[in-house]
């Protein structure tokens, strides 16, 4: 009886070595395609080229609401915004009669390699102001000046698009758009030298 | 019986004590000795769970190249396939060539830029568009034409501007930038 009972007791040991062996051929495997930042995308529209005279609108389009054409020129010392073909701040039925910056920057005399210099803020409060009086438009002509770099451009997209706004589910289709989203289509504009 | 007696005494009973002792060893069956592999296997169990969390479920893995700072964003999309260029202060990357080098003040040599247009890259991506072309129209699709620009945080404008007239040049129709998602 002593002897049954010390059989069934007998510890039967998993042999663990083929499941080592193949576990640490996955860590370097793993590693490799290890992510170690996550990546996100900007999609934009390609650079058109200003140095043509616009074309005149057509006919038919004279009575209807003027569209929104929302255009941020980067300068060295803030934003130059303009809707409608006016620019923001200056005389009225002048078109961009003005080369001072419609914003302001926040960190007046900081270089250009500081990507807080601009004001980010009063530019994402400009495009809400916007997105109300045209909630369809999604659209904004972005352009700057040629020293001015990708990061402050990166930011000012966030900024236009809404800084909460969160379209990846969105792109995927699985979402509508949400309504803290503003201009998240940006085309880049060139020519500005 | 002198010092030196008694140390010779001393050592041949230390001796003798020895050669038991060893013999006692030999007589007894060897243990085999086993090596503890659960605290292990546990280790290595973690190690797997996690990695296989972080791994990259994007199409396109970007490495960036030396000294390259992305620039960061709250954007959220994913990225979509397509060919990633390589945009910093110091050259263009494309398909692991480094195809332009950049003046000391960050701009595209002025040597290799006609009217926004930069020769060695356009050639680049002229190719590989066409090859591109090639094997989507042999599967029945259609080529989406989509460039992935990796930039760098402090990529001039203007390079920015002539890159992408220059794909667009070479019937390039989509362009993303990648950027690092902020906090994630």
């Amino acid at each position: 009886m002593a002897k049954r009972k010390k059989n069934e007791e007998a510890e039967i040991e998993a042999n663990l070595l083929p499941v080592m062996n193949i576990m640490f051929l996955l860590i370097p495997a793993l590693l490799m395609a290890m992510e170690f930042a996550s990546m996100a995308a900007i999609n934009v529209s390609p650079p058109k080229f200003s140095a043509a005279p616009s074309e005149a609108p057509p006919e038919e389009k004279k009575d209807e609401q003027k569209p929104l054409d929302l255009k941020v020129f980067i300068m060295e010392d803030g934003y130059r915004v303009e809707a409608s073909g006016q620019q923001e701040g200056a005389e009225a039925g002048k078109a961009a009669d003005s080369s001072k910056p419609t914003i302001g920057l926040a960190k007046a005399g900081a270089p250009l390699d500081d990507f807080e210099r601009y004001d980010y803020d009063a530019l994402e409060a400009k495009a809400k102001e916007y997105k109300k009086l045209f909630p369809n438009d999604v659209t904004v002509k972005i352009s700057a000046e040629a020293n001015v770099p990708m990061q402050s451009l990166i930011t000012t997209m966030d900024a236009l698009a809404g800084r909460t706004c969160k379209i990846g589910k969105f792109m995927k289709g699985t979402e509508d758009i949400p309504a803290d989203c503003y201009f998240w289509q940006p085309i880049i504009e060139g020519g500005a030298g | 019986m002198t010092p030196e007696q008694q140390t010779q005494a001393a050592h041949d009973a230390f001796l003798k004590k020895k050669k038991e002792k060893a013999a006692a060893r030999r007589q007894k069956p060897e243990e085999k000795a086993e090596l503890g592999m659960t605290s292990l296997m546990d280790i290595v169990s973690i190690l797997v769970i996690y990695l296989l969390k972080s791994y990259a479920s994007d199409p396109v893995v970007i490495n960036p190249t030396a000294g390259q700072k992305i620039p960061l964003s709250v954007a959220d999309a994913s990225i979509r396939d397509g060919m990633p260029v390589f945009v910093t202060v110091r050259g263009i990357t494309f398909m692991d060539k480094k195809l332009v080098t950049m003046t000391a003040d960050g701009d595209v040599d002025p040597a290799m830029v006609q009217n926004h247009l930069i020769g060695p890259l356009f050639d680049s991506f002229s190719e590989e568009a066409d090859k591109a072309k090639q094997m989507t129209e042999n599967r029945g699709t259609e080529w989406e034409g989509r460039l992935i620009i990796v930039g760098d945080q402090l990529l001039k404008f203007s390079t920015l501007v002539d890159v992408l007239y220059t794909a667009g040049r070479a019937e390039f129709k989509e362009f993303t930038f990648c950027v690092i998602k902020k906090g994630g």
